[in-house]
Protein backbone atom coordinates (compact mmCIF):
# COMPACT_ATOMS: atom_id res chain seq x y z
CA UNK A 1 0.00 0.00 0.00
CA UNK A 2 1.01 3.90 -0.73
CA UNK A 3 0.38 6.75 0.57
CA UNK A 4 0.74 9.24 -1.95
CA UNK A 5 0.43 12.54 0.23
CA UNK A 6 2.66 13.28 2.63
CA UNK A 7 4.57 16.40 3.94
CA UNK A 8 7.96 16.20 5.28
CA UNK A 9 7.24 19.11 7.82
CA UNK A 10 7.27 16.77 11.21
CA UNK A 11 10.39 15.31 10.95
CA UNK A 12 13.05 15.53 13.65
CA UNK A 13 15.98 14.54 11.59
CA UNK A 14 15.22 16.86 8.91
CA UNK A 15 14.78 20.39 11.16
CA UNK A 16 16.58 19.78 14.12
CA UNK A 17 19.77 21.20 12.30
CA UNK A 18 17.77 23.33 9.98
CA UNK A 19 16.51 26.53 11.31
CA UNK A 20 15.31 27.63 8.02
CA UNK A 21 12.97 25.08 7.59
CA UNK A 22 11.73 25.16 10.53
CA UNK A 23 10.75 28.60 10.30
CA UNK A 24 9.18 27.63 6.43
CA UNK A 25 7.22 25.06 8.20
CA UNK A 26 6.06 26.99 11.20
CA UNK A 27 5.39 30.40 8.99
CA UNK A 28 4.56 29.18 5.39
CA UNK A 29 2.94 25.64 5.36
CA UNK A 30 1.62 26.22 8.88
CA UNK A 31 2.54 23.67 10.97
CA UNK A 32 3.20 24.08 14.48
CA UNK A 33 3.59 20.35 16.25
CA UNK A 34 7.00 19.35 18.05
CA UNK A 35 8.82 17.50 15.43
CA UNK A 36 9.00 13.38 15.88
CA UNK A 37 11.31 10.88 14.76
CA UNK A 38 11.67 9.68 11.63
CA UNK A 39 10.65 6.47 13.60
CA UNK A 40 7.64 7.22 14.19
CA UNK A 41 6.38 8.31 10.94
CA UNK A 42 7.52 5.09 9.79
CA UNK A 43 5.37 3.09 12.33
CA UNK A 44 2.56 5.79 11.96
CA UNK A 45 2.74 3.86 8.04
CA UNK A 46 2.85 0.85 10.10
CA UNK A 47 -0.27 1.34 11.88
CA UNK A 48 -2.43 1.98 9.07
CA UNK A 49 -0.90 -0.52 6.86
CA UNK A 50 1.18 1.48 4.51
CA UNK A 51 4.36 0.05 3.03
CA UNK A 52 5.20 3.44 1.05
CA UNK A 53 4.49 7.10 1.54
CA UNK A 54 5.28 9.49 -0.91
CA UNK A 55 7.06 12.08 0.16
CA UNK A 56 6.19 16.43 -0.97
CA UNK A 57 8.31 19.05 -0.48
CA UNK A 58 7.66 22.51 -2.20
CA UNK A 59 9.87 25.38 -3.10
CA UNK A 60 8.44 28.29 -2.69
CA UNK A 61 11.56 30.30 -2.93
CA UNK A 62 10.04 33.53 -5.39
CA UNK A 63 6.68 33.69 -3.33
CA UNK A 64 8.62 32.89 0.32
CA UNK A 65 12.04 32.74 0.13
CA UNK A 66 11.88 29.21 1.71
CA UNK A 67 11.79 25.16 0.70
CA UNK A 68 9.52 23.16 2.66
CA UNK A 69 11.79 20.40 2.07
CA UNK A 70 14.91 20.98 -0.16
CA UNK A 71 15.32 18.42 -3.26
CA UNK A 72 18.61 17.65 -1.23
CA UNK A 73 16.65 16.78 1.72
CA UNK A 74 14.06 14.82 0.12
CA UNK A 75 16.62 12.79 -1.52
CA UNK A 76 18.77 12.32 1.12
CA UNK A 77 15.34 11.12 3.55
CA UNK A 78 14.72 8.42 0.94
CA UNK A 79 18.55 7.11 0.87
CA UNK A 80 17.22 6.52 4.73
CA UNK A 81 14.37 4.04 4.10
CA UNK A 82 13.15 2.31 1.03
CA UNK A 83 9.26 3.10 2.60
CA UNK A 84 9.60 6.87 1.36
CA UNK A 85 9.51 7.59 -2.32
CA UNK A 86 10.80 11.25 -3.01
CA UNK A 87 9.24 13.39 -5.11
CA UNK A 88 11.39 17.27 -6.33
CA UNK A 89 9.44 20.27 -5.98
CA UNK A 90 10.52 23.34 -8.02
CA UNK A 91 9.88 26.96 -8.30
CA UNK A 92 8.15 27.77 -11.78
CA UNK A 93 8.87 31.15 -10.81
CA UNK A 94 12.18 30.62 -10.97
CA UNK A 95 14.34 30.43 -14.43
CA UNK A 96 15.94 27.39 -14.77
CA UNK A 97 12.81 25.00 -13.41
CA UNK A 98 12.56 22.62 -15.69
CA UNK A 99 16.56 21.85 -15.66
CA UNK A 100 16.50 21.56 -11.81
CA UNK A 101 13.85 18.96 -12.01
CA UNK A 102 15.41 17.26 -14.69
CA UNK A 103 18.87 17.10 -12.26
CA UNK A 104 16.55 16.41 -9.24
CA UNK A 105 15.06 13.58 -11.10
CA UNK A 106 17.95 11.87 -13.13
CA UNK A 107 21.32 12.39 -10.37
CA UNK A 108 18.77 12.34 -7.25
CA UNK A 109 16.88 10.12 -8.09
CA UNK A 110 13.62 12.01 -6.97
CA UNK A 111 10.33 9.83 -8.59
CA UNK A 112 7.93 12.71 -9.29
CA UNK A 113 7.10 16.21 -8.59
CA UNK A 114 5.34 18.28 -6.14
CA UNK A 115 3.72 21.22 -6.78
CA UNK A 116 1.54 23.78 -5.19
CA UNK A 117 -0.04 26.65 -7.05
CA UNK A 118 -1.57 27.97 -4.37
CA UNK A 119 1.42 28.28 -2.15
CA UNK A 120 4.15 29.06 -4.70
CA UNK A 121 2.10 31.15 -5.92
CA UNK A 122 2.41 30.97 -9.76
CA UNK A 123 -0.14 30.26 -12.95
CA UNK A 124 -0.68 26.75 -13.71
CA UNK A 125 -1.28 27.70 -17.20
CA UNK A 126 1.39 30.37 -17.41
CA UNK A 127 4.44 29.67 -19.66
CA UNK A 128 6.95 29.20 -16.73
CA UNK A 129 4.70 26.16 -15.76
CA UNK A 130 4.35 24.97 -18.45
CA UNK A 131 8.21 24.52 -19.10
CA UNK A 132 7.55 22.02 -15.68
CA UNK A 133 4.96 20.10 -17.38
CA UNK A 134 6.95 19.67 -19.92
CA UNK A 135 9.59 18.31 -18.11
CA UNK A 136 7.34 16.18 -16.55
CA UNK A 137 6.49 14.92 -19.38
CA UNK A 138 10.02 14.32 -20.85
CA UNK A 139 10.99 12.93 -17.56
CA UNK A 140 8.01 10.60 -17.42
CA UNK A 141 7.32 11.26 -13.96
CA UNK A 142 4.14 12.14 -12.33
CA UNK A 143 3.02 15.33 -10.94
CA UNK A 144 1.43 15.88 -7.59
CA UNK A 145 -0.78 19.31 -7.86
CA UNK A 146 -2.31 20.82 -4.72
CA UNK A 147 -5.88 21.70 -5.55
CA UNK A 148 -9.00 22.98 -3.52
CA UNK A 149 -8.75 24.05 0.30
CA UNK A 150 -5.53 24.77 1.15
CA UNK A 151 -4.68 24.76 4.95
CA UNK A 152 -1.44 27.12 4.63
CA UNK A 153 -1.93 29.96 6.10
CA UNK A 154 -0.66 32.60 2.82
CA UNK A 155 -1.82 29.53 -0.09
CA UNK A 156 -4.75 30.86 -2.03
CA UNK A 157 -7.43 28.15 -3.10
CA UNK A 158 -7.04 26.61 -6.70
CA UNK A 159 -9.84 25.48 -8.56
CA UNK A 160 -8.80 22.74 -10.42
CA UNK A 161 -10.23 23.81 -13.44
CA UNK A 162 -6.80 25.78 -14.58
CA UNK A 163 -5.78 22.14 -15.39
CA UNK A 164 -7.85 21.59 -18.11
CA UNK A 165 -5.85 23.74 -20.54
CA UNK A 166 -2.38 22.02 -18.93
CA UNK A 167 -3.90 19.14 -20.15
CA UNK A 168 -4.74 20.03 -23.61
CA UNK A 169 -1.15 21.18 -24.01
CA UNK A 170 0.73 18.26 -22.00
CA UNK A 171 -1.31 14.94 -23.28
CA UNK A 172 1.09 12.49 -21.82
CA UNK A 173 1.58 13.81 -18.35
CA UNK A 174 0.46 11.92 -15.80
CA UNK A 175 -1.33 14.67 -13.54
CA UNK A 176 -2.63 13.89 -9.17
CA UNK A 177 -4.43 15.94 -8.40
CA UNK A 178 -4.51 16.10 -4.65
CA UNK A 179 -7.20 16.42 -1.69
CA UNK A 180 -10.04 15.33 -4.85
CA UNK A 181 -9.55 19.32 -5.15
CA UNK A 182 -12.37 19.54 -2.39
CA UNK A 183 -14.87 22.09 -2.25
CA UNK A 184 -14.38 21.75 -6.28
CA UNK A 185 -15.44 17.90 -6.52
CA UNK A 186 -17.32 17.73 -9.78
CA UNK A 187 -14.70 19.58 -11.61
CA UNK A 188 -11.91 17.38 -10.34
CA UNK A 189 -14.13 14.36 -11.14
CA UNK A 190 -15.02 16.30 -14.54
CA UNK A 191 -11.37 16.32 -15.55
CA UNK A 192 -10.78 12.73 -14.31
CA UNK A 193 -13.54 11.07 -16.63
CA UNK A 194 -12.40 13.20 -19.79
CA UNK A 195 -9.30 12.74 -19.23
CA UNK A 196 -7.55 9.16 -18.30
CA UNK A 197 -3.97 10.54 -16.89
CA UNK A 198 -5.30 12.68 -14.42
CA UNK A 199 -5.85 10.47 -10.89
CA UNK A 200 -7.23 12.03 -7.64
CA UNK A 201 -5.98 11.03 -4.25
CA UNK A 202 -7.79 10.65 -1.19
CA UNK A 203 -6.73 13.16 1.20
CA UNK A 204 -10.32 14.64 1.98
CA UNK A 205 -10.07 17.27 5.34
CA UNK A 206 -12.40 19.71 5.78
CA UNK A 207 -14.27 19.02 8.92
CA UNK A 208 -15.40 16.03 10.88
CA UNK A 209 -13.18 13.08 11.17
CA UNK A 210 -11.65 11.84 7.84
CA UNK A 211 -13.80 8.92 7.91
CA UNK A 212 -16.90 11.66 7.37
CA UNK A 213 -15.45 13.51 5.12
CA UNK A 214 -14.35 10.49 2.76
CA UNK A 215 -17.49 9.09 3.12
CA UNK A 216 -19.22 12.59 2.33
CA UNK A 217 -17.05 12.95 -0.88
CA UNK A 218 -16.61 9.75 -1.96
CA UNK A 219 -19.21 8.00 -1.21
CA UNK A 220 -22.32 10.84 -1.62
CA UNK A 221 -20.89 13.39 -3.62
CA UNK A 222 -19.23 10.81 -5.78
CA UNK A 223 -20.48 7.86 -5.49
CA UNK A 224 -18.82 4.61 -5.16
CA UNK A 225 -20.25 2.98 -8.21
CA UNK A 226 -18.31 5.72 -9.74
CA UNK A 227 -15.16 4.61 -8.13
CA UNK A 228 -15.44 1.03 -8.68
CA UNK A 229 -16.19 1.59 -12.52
CA UNK A 230 -15.25 4.69 -14.34
CA UNK A 231 -12.55 5.99 -11.71
CA UNK A 232 -11.57 2.63 -10.79
CA UNK A 233 -7.80 3.38 -12.06
CA UNK A 234 -7.27 6.89 -11.43
CA UNK A 235 -8.23 6.88 -7.66
CA UNK A 236 -5.04 6.59 -4.83
CA UNK A 237 -4.58 6.87 -1.59
CA UNK A 238 -3.26 10.00 0.08
CA UNK A 239 -4.11 11.17 3.87
CA UNK A 240 -1.91 14.42 3.84
CA UNK A 241 0.53 13.27 7.12
CA UNK A 242 0.90 15.23 9.01
CA UNK A 243 -1.85 17.62 8.81
CA UNK A 244 -4.22 14.24 9.94
CA UNK A 245 -3.29 10.98 10.48
CA UNK A 246 -2.59 8.26 8.27
CA UNK A 247 -4.44 5.39 10.07
CA UNK A 248 -7.43 7.59 10.11
CA UNK A 249 -7.91 7.62 6.36
CA UNK A 250 -7.40 4.37 5.86
CA UNK A 251 -10.69 3.61 8.27
CA UNK A 252 -12.56 5.91 5.90
CA UNK A 253 -11.45 4.03 3.00
CA UNK A 254 -12.29 0.70 4.44
CA UNK A 255 -15.72 1.95 5.54
CA UNK A 256 -16.53 2.64 1.83
CA UNK A 257 -18.56 -0.63 0.67
CA UNK A 258 -15.81 -1.18 -2.42
CA UNK A 259 -15.47 -3.79 -4.70
CA UNK A 260 -12.26 -5.38 -3.41
CA UNK A 261 -10.75 -5.02 -6.46
CA UNK A 262 -11.01 -0.93 -6.40
CA UNK A 263 -9.81 -1.04 -2.79
CA UNK A 264 -6.53 -2.73 -4.04
CA UNK A 265 -5.98 -0.57 -6.97
CA UNK A 266 -6.61 2.72 -4.86
CA UNK A 267 -4.42 1.29 -2.21
CA UNK A 268 -1.53 0.32 -3.76
CA UNK A 269 -2.19 -0.90 -8.12
CA UNK A 270 -2.71 2.77 -9.68
CA UNK A 271 0.11 4.68 -7.43
CA UNK A 272 2.65 1.94 -8.95
CA UNK A 273 1.68 2.33 -12.13
CA UNK A 274 2.14 5.90 -11.78
CA UNK A 275 5.36 5.72 -9.91
CA UNK A 276 6.51 3.41 -13.05
CA UNK A 277 8.53 4.81 -15.35
CA UNK A 278 8.90 3.65 -19.33
CA UNK A 279 12.54 4.69 -19.44
CA UNK A 280 15.91 3.46 -17.92
CA UNK B 1 14.23 16.94 51.55
CA UNK B 2 15.37 15.75 48.14
CA UNK B 3 13.34 16.22 44.92
CA UNK B 4 14.74 14.75 41.15
CA UNK B 5 12.44 14.64 37.90
CA UNK B 6 12.96 12.51 35.42
CA UNK B 7 11.76 12.89 32.05
CA UNK B 8 11.81 9.58 29.99
CA UNK B 9 10.84 8.61 26.46
CA UNK B 10 8.82 6.25 24.80
CA UNK B 11 8.71 5.54 20.87
CA UNK B 12 4.95 4.14 20.99
CA UNK B 13 4.19 1.29 17.78
CA UNK B 14 0.52 1.41 17.63
CA UNK B 15 -2.51 3.62 17.79
CA UNK B 16 -3.24 1.52 21.27
CA UNK B 17 -1.20 -0.38 23.75
CA UNK B 18 -0.16 -0.10 27.18
CA UNK B 19 3.98 -0.15 27.89
CA UNK B 20 5.25 -1.82 31.05
CA UNK B 21 7.54 1.02 32.12
CA UNK B 22 7.51 -0.43 35.73
CA UNK B 23 11.42 -1.57 35.55
CA UNK B 24 12.27 2.11 33.90
CA UNK B 25 10.21 4.02 37.29
CA UNK B 26 12.11 1.53 39.75
CA UNK B 27 15.83 2.41 38.18
CA UNK B 28 15.00 5.89 38.50
CA UNK B 29 14.06 5.60 41.94
CA UNK B 30 17.18 3.57 43.00
CA UNK B 31 19.31 5.85 41.52
CA UNK B 32 18.05 8.76 43.19
CA UNK B 33 19.30 7.33 46.27
CA UNK B 34 16.09 8.41 48.41
CA UNK B 35 15.03 5.57 50.53
CA UNK B 36 12.03 7.10 52.02
CA UNK B 37 9.56 9.20 49.94
CA UNK B 38 6.96 8.89 47.16
CA UNK B 39 7.19 8.73 43.35
CA UNK B 40 4.88 9.82 40.79
CA UNK B 41 4.32 8.68 37.47
CA UNK B 42 2.89 11.07 35.15
CA UNK B 43 2.61 11.52 31.40
CA UNK B 44 2.93 14.73 29.96
CA UNK B 45 0.07 14.04 27.06
CA UNK B 46 -3.44 14.68 26.74
CA UNK B 47 -4.15 11.48 24.78
CA UNK B 48 -2.03 8.88 26.60
CA UNK B 49 -2.14 7.61 30.41
CA UNK B 50 -0.38 6.54 32.88
CA UNK B 51 -2.06 3.07 35.11
CA UNK B 52 -1.55 0.40 37.14
CA UNK B 53 -2.79 -3.12 36.55
CA UNK B 54 -1.76 -6.67 36.52
CA UNK B 55 1.14 -7.81 33.91
CA UNK B 56 -1.00 -9.93 31.81
CA UNK B 57 -1.58 -9.93 28.69
CA UNK B 58 -5.28 -10.89 28.29
CA UNK B 59 -5.98 -8.11 31.48
CA UNK B 60 -4.41 -5.65 28.95
CA UNK B 61 -6.11 -7.07 26.14
CA UNK B 62 -9.18 -6.24 28.60
CA UNK B 63 -8.61 -2.93 29.48
CA UNK B 64 -8.06 -1.44 25.71
CA UNK B 65 -11.33 -3.72 24.92
CA UNK B 66 -12.68 -1.69 27.60
CA UNK B 67 -12.00 1.95 26.94
CA UNK B 68 -12.91 0.94 23.16
CA UNK B 69 -16.37 0.14 24.25
CA UNK B 70 -16.81 3.04 26.36
CA UNK B 71 -15.08 5.84 24.07
CA UNK B 72 -15.94 4.17 20.44
CA UNK B 73 -14.29 5.44 17.51
CA UNK B 74 -17.10 7.27 16.40
CA UNK B 75 -18.51 10.29 13.98
CA UNK B 76 -20.76 13.33 15.90
CA UNK B 77 -17.90 14.09 18.62
CA UNK B 78 -17.46 17.89 18.96
CA UNK B 79 -13.51 17.61 18.63
CA UNK B 80 -13.30 17.23 15.00
CA UNK B 81 -12.10 19.39 12.95
CA UNK B 82 -8.84 21.57 11.90
CA UNK B 83 -7.45 23.27 14.73
CA UNK B 84 -5.61 26.42 14.14
CA UNK B 85 -3.24 26.35 16.38
CA UNK B 86 -1.59 23.09 15.54
CA UNK B 87 -2.19 23.00 12.08
CA UNK B 88 -3.65 19.92 11.61
CA UNK B 89 -6.58 17.94 11.91
CA UNK B 90 -8.18 17.45 15.93
CA UNK B 91 -9.94 14.32 14.97
CA UNK B 92 -9.03 12.17 17.92
CA UNK B 93 -11.04 12.91 20.71
CA UNK B 94 -12.15 9.49 21.29
CA UNK B 95 -8.42 9.32 22.64
CA UNK B 96 -9.11 12.28 24.59
CA UNK B 97 -12.14 10.11 26.63
CA UNK B 98 -9.46 6.99 26.34
CA UNK B 99 -7.38 9.14 28.12
CA UNK B 100 -9.67 10.64 30.78
CA UNK B 101 -10.93 7.07 31.39
CA UNK B 102 -7.39 6.13 32.61
CA UNK B 103 -5.40 9.21 34.15
CA UNK B 104 -2.65 10.65 33.85
CA UNK B 105 -0.38 9.70 36.96
CA UNK B 106 -0.16 6.90 39.92
CA UNK B 107 1.76 7.20 42.70
CA UNK B 108 4.23 5.02 45.03
CA UNK B 109 5.63 4.89 48.60
CA UNK B 110 9.25 4.89 48.48
CA UNK B 111 10.30 2.60 52.20
CA UNK B 112 13.22 1.41 52.68
CA UNK B 113 15.05 2.36 49.35
CA UNK B 114 12.58 0.87 47.50
CA UNK B 115 8.85 1.55 45.73
CA UNK B 116 6.32 -0.03 47.93
CA UNK B 117 3.94 -2.20 45.00
CA UNK B 118 1.98 -5.18 45.15
CA UNK B 119 3.52 -8.26 43.50
CA UNK B 120 0.92 -7.69 40.86
CA UNK B 121 0.74 -4.34 40.02
CA UNK B 122 2.27 -3.18 36.52
CA UNK B 123 2.55 0.38 35.60
CA UNK B 124 1.64 1.24 32.28
CA UNK B 125 2.34 4.01 29.82
CA UNK B 126 -0.74 3.71 27.84
CA UNK B 127 -0.62 4.65 24.18
CA UNK B 128 -4.31 6.32 23.29
CA UNK B 129 -3.06 7.89 20.30
CA UNK B 130 0.10 5.99 18.30
CA UNK B 131 2.52 5.42 17.39
CA UNK B 132 4.30 8.62 18.59
CA UNK B 133 7.73 9.67 19.90
CA UNK B 134 5.77 9.94 23.78
CA UNK B 135 6.79 11.17 27.49
CA UNK B 136 6.51 10.85 30.71
CA UNK B 137 8.24 11.88 34.10
CA UNK B 138 9.20 10.00 36.85
CA UNK B 139 9.46 12.47 40.17
CA UNK B 140 10.83 11.60 43.20
CA UNK B 141 10.47 13.03 46.02
CA UNK B 142 12.02 12.14 49.85
CA UNK B 143 14.79 11.94 51.51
Amino acid sequence: MIDFNTHPVQIAELTEDDPALAAAIRDVFGFYVTPQPLATFLHQLDAAGIDQAVVLPLDCTSAHGATIGSNEQIAGLAARSDRLIGFASVDPNSPGAGKLLERSVREMGLRGLSLDPGLQRFDLAGPAAAEVFAACTELDIPVSVQCGLNWAPPALAVSPLALEAVLSGHPGLRLVIQHFAWPWVAEALMLAVKYPNVTLDTAILFAGTPQASVRQVLAEQVGVHVLDGALANQVVFGSDYPRVDPKRVMWGIDALDLKPATRDKILSGNARRLLERSES
Amino acid sequence: MKFELRRLGVQTRKDTELIDVTPRVQDVVAETSVTEGIVYVTTLHTTSGITVNEGLPDVEDDVMAMLQRLAPEADGYRHARFLHSDGQMAVNSTSHQRAALLGMQVAFPIAGGQMVMGSRQTIYFAELDGPLYREFVVHVIGQ
